[in-house]
Protein backbone atom coordinates (compact mmCIF):
# COMPACT_ATOMS: atom_id res chain seq x y z
CA UNK A 1 0.00 0.00 0.00
CA UNK A 2 2.91 2.03 0.74
CA UNK A 3 4.50 1.62 -2.83
CA UNK A 4 1.87 2.49 -4.38
CA UNK A 5 1.05 6.06 -2.29
CA UNK A 6 4.85 6.66 -3.39
CA UNK A 7 4.34 6.21 -7.00
CA UNK A 8 1.33 8.27 -6.77
CA UNK A 9 3.37 11.36 -5.30
CA UNK A 10 6.10 11.41 -7.50
CA UNK A 11 4.39 10.64 -10.40
CA UNK A 12 4.62 13.35 -13.26
CA UNK A 13 2.57 14.79 -16.31
CA UNK A 14 3.68 17.12 -19.10
CA UNK A 15 1.07 20.26 -19.72
CA UNK A 16 -0.30 20.20 -22.81
CA UNK A 17 -0.07 24.12 -23.44
CA UNK A 18 3.33 25.47 -22.14
CA UNK A 19 5.42 22.15 -21.55
CA UNK A 20 6.09 21.86 -17.84
CA UNK A 21 7.07 18.52 -16.13
CA UNK A 22 4.35 18.91 -12.98
CA UNK A 23 3.23 16.26 -10.03
CA UNK A 24 0.06 14.67 -10.12
CA UNK A 25 -0.35 14.92 -7.09
CA UNK A 26 -0.91 18.59 -5.34
CA UNK A 27 0.77 19.65 -2.19
CA UNK A 28 -2.13 18.75 -0.68
CA UNK A 29 -1.69 15.07 -1.83
CA UNK A 30 -4.60 15.20 -3.69
CA UNK A 31 -4.74 14.07 -7.52
CA UNK A 32 -4.52 17.49 -9.76
CA UNK A 33 -5.84 18.20 -13.23
CA UNK A 34 -4.08 21.58 -14.23
CA UNK A 35 -0.74 22.60 -14.43
CA UNK A 36 0.02 24.89 -11.69
CA UNK A 37 1.91 27.27 -14.07
CA UNK A 38 -0.88 27.98 -16.58
CA UNK A 39 -3.85 26.72 -15.54
CA UNK A 40 -4.70 24.29 -18.61
CA UNK A 41 -5.96 21.37 -18.65
CA UNK A 42 -6.47 18.10 -20.99
CA UNK A 43 -9.74 16.68 -21.89
CA UNK A 44 -9.42 13.15 -21.07
CA UNK A 45 -12.80 12.29 -18.91
CA UNK A 46 -16.54 13.05 -20.69
CA UNK A 47 -18.39 14.74 -17.45
CA UNK A 48 -21.84 14.64 -19.30
CA UNK A 49 -21.65 10.34 -20.64
CA UNK A 50 -18.93 9.51 -18.10
CA UNK A 51 -16.27 7.11 -18.67
CA UNK A 52 -12.91 8.34 -20.53
CA UNK A 53 -13.43 11.05 -23.62
CA UNK A 54 -11.67 10.70 -26.86
CA UNK A 55 -11.39 14.27 -27.71
CA UNK A 56 -8.29 14.84 -25.69
CA UNK A 57 -7.83 18.59 -26.74
CA UNK A 58 -6.55 21.37 -24.19
CA UNK A 59 -8.92 22.75 -21.84
CA UNK A 60 -8.49 26.44 -21.20
CA UNK A 61 -9.09 27.71 -18.06
CA UNK A 62 -12.30 30.49 -18.33
CA UNK A 63 -13.47 31.49 -14.96
CA UNK A 64 -13.05 31.69 -10.95
CA UNK A 65 -16.22 30.03 -9.19
CA UNK A 66 -16.62 29.61 -5.31
CA UNK A 67 -17.24 26.39 -3.76
CA UNK A 68 -19.68 26.06 -1.02
CA UNK A 69 -17.23 25.88 1.78
CA UNK A 70 -15.45 28.97 0.59
CA UNK A 71 -12.51 27.59 -1.53
CA UNK A 72 -12.03 28.33 -5.22
CA UNK A 73 -12.80 26.27 -7.97
CA UNK A 74 -11.16 26.60 -11.52
CA UNK A 75 -14.07 26.67 -14.76
CA UNK A 76 -12.55 25.11 -17.57
CA UNK A 77 -13.65 24.60 -21.20
CA UNK A 78 -12.44 22.51 -23.93
CA UNK A 79 -10.84 24.63 -26.84
CA UNK A 80 -12.19 22.02 -29.28
CA UNK A 81 -15.65 20.12 -28.28
CA UNK A 82 -16.96 23.18 -25.92
CA UNK A 83 -17.38 20.75 -22.60
CA UNK A 84 -17.01 22.66 -19.23
CA UNK A 85 -15.77 21.33 -16.10
CA UNK A 86 -14.95 22.65 -12.91
CA UNK A 87 -12.20 21.26 -10.34
CA UNK A 88 -10.86 22.61 -7.14
CA UNK A 89 -7.50 24.49 -7.29
CA UNK A 90 -4.48 23.33 -6.04
CA UNK A 91 -1.95 25.01 -3.61
CA UNK A 92 0.61 25.82 -5.88
CA UNK A 93 -1.45 26.65 -8.82
CA UNK A 94 -0.64 30.20 -10.24
CA UNK A 95 -2.27 32.83 -8.02
CA UNK A 96 -0.94 35.47 -10.84
CA UNK A 97 -3.57 34.05 -13.51
CA UNK A 98 -5.90 32.54 -10.69
CA UNK A 99 -6.63 36.54 -9.71
CA UNK A 100 -6.46 37.63 -13.56
CA UNK A 101 -9.45 35.91 -14.24
CA UNK A 102 -11.19 36.12 -11.05
CA UNK A 103 -11.07 40.26 -11.97
CA UNK A 104 -11.58 39.93 -15.28
CA UNK A 105 -15.47 40.71 -15.31
CA UNK A 106 -14.59 44.22 -13.07
CA UNK A 107 -12.66 45.52 -15.63
CA UNK A 108 -14.93 44.95 -18.33
CA UNK A 109 -18.31 45.58 -17.16
CA UNK A 110 -21.44 45.87 -19.67
CA UNK A 111 -23.04 48.14 -17.48
CA UNK A 112 -21.80 51.65 -15.95
CA UNK A 113 -20.39 51.11 -12.51
CA UNK A 114 -21.02 54.28 -11.43
CA UNK A 115 -24.57 53.69 -10.61
CA UNK A 116 -23.50 51.41 -8.25
CA UNK A 117 -23.01 54.20 -5.73
CA UNK A 118 -26.12 55.49 -6.30
CA UNK A 119 -27.84 52.16 -4.64
CA UNK B 1 -15.22 51.21 -22.47
CA UNK B 2 -15.80 48.04 -23.91
CA UNK B 3 -19.73 48.34 -23.62
CA UNK B 4 -20.07 49.82 -26.90
CA UNK B 5 -17.85 48.46 -29.48
CA UNK B 6 -20.60 46.08 -30.72
CA UNK B 7 -19.52 46.46 -34.37
CA UNK B 8 -16.29 44.73 -34.67
CA UNK B 9 -18.52 41.08 -33.63
CA UNK B 10 -21.12 39.21 -35.74
CA UNK B 11 -24.49 39.19 -34.33
CA UNK B 12 -26.03 36.51 -32.86
CA UNK B 13 -27.77 34.37 -34.99
CA UNK B 14 -31.51 33.64 -34.18
CA UNK B 15 -32.73 30.23 -32.21
CA UNK B 16 -36.04 28.13 -32.51
CA UNK B 17 -36.70 27.10 -29.27
CA UNK B 18 -39.46 25.58 -27.94
CA UNK B 19 -40.83 26.64 -24.73
CA UNK B 20 -44.28 25.76 -24.29
CA UNK B 21 -45.15 23.03 -21.62
CA UNK B 22 -45.63 20.66 -24.40
CA UNK B 23 -43.30 21.82 -26.82
CA UNK B 24 -45.23 24.25 -28.80
CA UNK B 25 -43.81 27.51 -28.96
CA UNK B 26 -44.26 29.66 -25.99
CA UNK B 27 -43.35 33.62 -25.44
CA UNK B 28 -42.84 33.12 -21.91
CA UNK B 29 -41.56 30.79 -19.39
CA UNK B 30 -41.60 30.74 -15.61
CA UNK B 31 -38.20 30.95 -13.51
CA UNK B 32 -37.77 27.72 -10.91
CA UNK B 33 -36.39 29.94 -9.23
CA UNK B 34 -38.17 32.92 -8.40
CA UNK B 35 -41.70 32.31 -9.72
CA UNK B 36 -41.18 35.29 -12.44
CA UNK B 37 -43.06 35.09 -15.56
CA UNK B 38 -39.86 36.23 -18.28
CA UNK B 39 -41.00 37.04 -21.79
CA UNK B 40 -38.52 35.39 -24.18
CA UNK B 41 -38.25 38.93 -26.43
CA UNK B 42 -35.36 41.50 -24.60
CA UNK B 43 -32.71 43.03 -25.56
CA UNK B 44 -29.05 41.64 -25.95
CA UNK B 45 -30.18 38.20 -26.28
CA UNK B 46 -31.32 35.81 -28.88
CA UNK B 47 -31.49 32.59 -26.91
CA UNK B 48 -32.88 33.74 -23.08
CA UNK B 49 -32.08 30.68 -20.72
CA UNK B 50 -32.34 32.07 -17.68
CA UNK B 51 -34.47 34.69 -15.36
CA UNK B 52 -33.17 38.06 -15.43
CA UNK B 53 -34.76 38.60 -11.91
CA UNK B 54 -32.24 35.57 -9.73
CA UNK B 55 -30.26 34.15 -13.04
CA UNK B 56 -31.90 31.08 -11.95
CA UNK B 57 -32.18 28.60 -15.39
CA UNK B 58 -33.61 24.86 -16.08
CA UNK B 59 -30.94 22.14 -17.03
CA UNK B 60 -33.32 21.35 -20.69
CA UNK B 61 -30.27 21.56 -23.00
CA UNK B 62 -26.97 20.20 -23.62
CA UNK B 63 -26.45 22.62 -26.91
CA UNK B 64 -28.91 25.90 -26.97
CA UNK B 65 -32.15 25.08 -28.21
CA UNK B 66 -32.16 21.04 -28.24
CA UNK B 67 -33.28 19.54 -25.47
CA UNK B 68 -31.35 16.98 -25.73
CA UNK B 69 -31.31 16.76 -21.85
CA UNK B 70 -33.21 14.87 -19.66
CA UNK B 71 -31.70 16.04 -16.55
CA UNK B 72 -34.44 19.15 -15.85
CA UNK B 73 -32.57 19.99 -12.61
CA UNK B 74 -32.43 23.65 -11.36
CA UNK B 75 -29.72 25.45 -12.70
CA UNK B 76 -28.03 28.29 -10.16
CA UNK B 77 -25.50 30.93 -11.43
CA UNK B 78 -22.18 30.07 -10.28
CA UNK B 79 -19.94 32.01 -11.84
CA UNK B 80 -19.36 34.75 -14.28
CA UNK B 81 -16.60 34.86 -17.22
CA UNK B 82 -15.77 37.24 -19.98
CA UNK B 83 -14.80 36.55 -23.76
CA UNK B 84 -12.66 37.83 -25.77
CA UNK B 85 -14.91 40.78 -27.23
CA UNK B 86 -15.61 41.76 -23.18
CA UNK B 87 -19.04 40.26 -23.36
CA UNK B 88 -19.97 38.12 -19.79
CA UNK B 89 -21.06 34.79 -19.86
CA UNK B 90 -22.67 33.13 -16.98
CA UNK B 91 -22.11 30.02 -15.75
CA UNK B 92 -24.24 27.69 -14.77
CA UNK B 93 -24.32 24.84 -12.50
CA UNK B 94 -27.02 22.13 -12.30
CA UNK B 95 -28.23 21.08 -8.51
CA UNK B 96 -29.13 17.86 -9.92
CA UNK B 97 -26.64 16.26 -12.01
CA UNK B 98 -23.64 18.75 -11.62
CA UNK B 99 -23.46 19.70 -15.04
CA UNK B 100 -21.96 23.06 -16.22
CA UNK B 101 -23.45 25.54 -19.29
CA UNK B 102 -22.21 28.96 -20.14
CA UNK B 103 -24.89 31.98 -21.28
CA UNK B 104 -24.64 35.74 -22.77
CA UNK B 105 -26.15 37.52 -19.85
CA UNK B 106 -28.99 39.24 -21.48
CA UNK B 107 -29.65 43.20 -21.36
CA UNK B 108 -32.40 42.74 -18.90
CA UNK B 109 -30.48 41.43 -15.96
CA UNK B 110 -30.04 41.86 -12.62
CA UNK B 111 -26.58 44.01 -12.60
CA UNK B 112 -26.81 43.59 -8.74
CA UNK B 113 -27.14 39.70 -9.06
CA UNK B 114 -24.16 40.08 -12.02
CA UNK B 115 -21.93 42.49 -9.68
CA UNK B 116 -22.58 39.73 -6.62
CA UNK B 117 -21.96 36.96 -8.65
CA UNK B 118 -18.79 38.85 -9.92
CA UNK B 119 -17.55 39.78 -6.62
CA UNK B 120 -18.04 36.22 -5.23
CA UNK B 121 -14.32 35.01 -5.61
CA UNK B 122 -12.58 38.51 -4.49
CA UNK B 123 -15.57 38.69 -1.20
CA UNK B 124 -14.87 34.95 0.29
CA UNK B 125 -11.61 34.53 2.30
CA UNK B 126 -9.95 31.67 0.91
CA UNK B 127 -8.87 28.99 2.74
CA UNK B 128 -6.71 27.23 0.74
CA UNK B 129 -3.89 30.35 -0.14
CA UNK B 130 -0.33 29.46 0.20
CA UNK B 131 1.46 31.62 2.44
CA UNK B 132 3.62 32.88 -0.23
Amino acid sequence: MSHSRSVLRTETFTCVRCGLTATTASPAGVRRNHCPRCLYSRHVVDHVEGGPSECGARMAPIAVAVLRDGDWALIHRCVTCGELTSSPIAGDDNQFILMRMAVRPLAEPPFPLETFGDL
Amino acid sequence: MPRNNASTRNPQRAKTVLHGPGGERGDAFRCVGCRLDVPLMAAGTAHRNHCPHCLSSLHVDRTPGDRRATCRGRMTALSVTVRDGGEWLIVHHCQRCGGLSVNRIAGDDNALALMRLAMRPLRMARQSAPAG
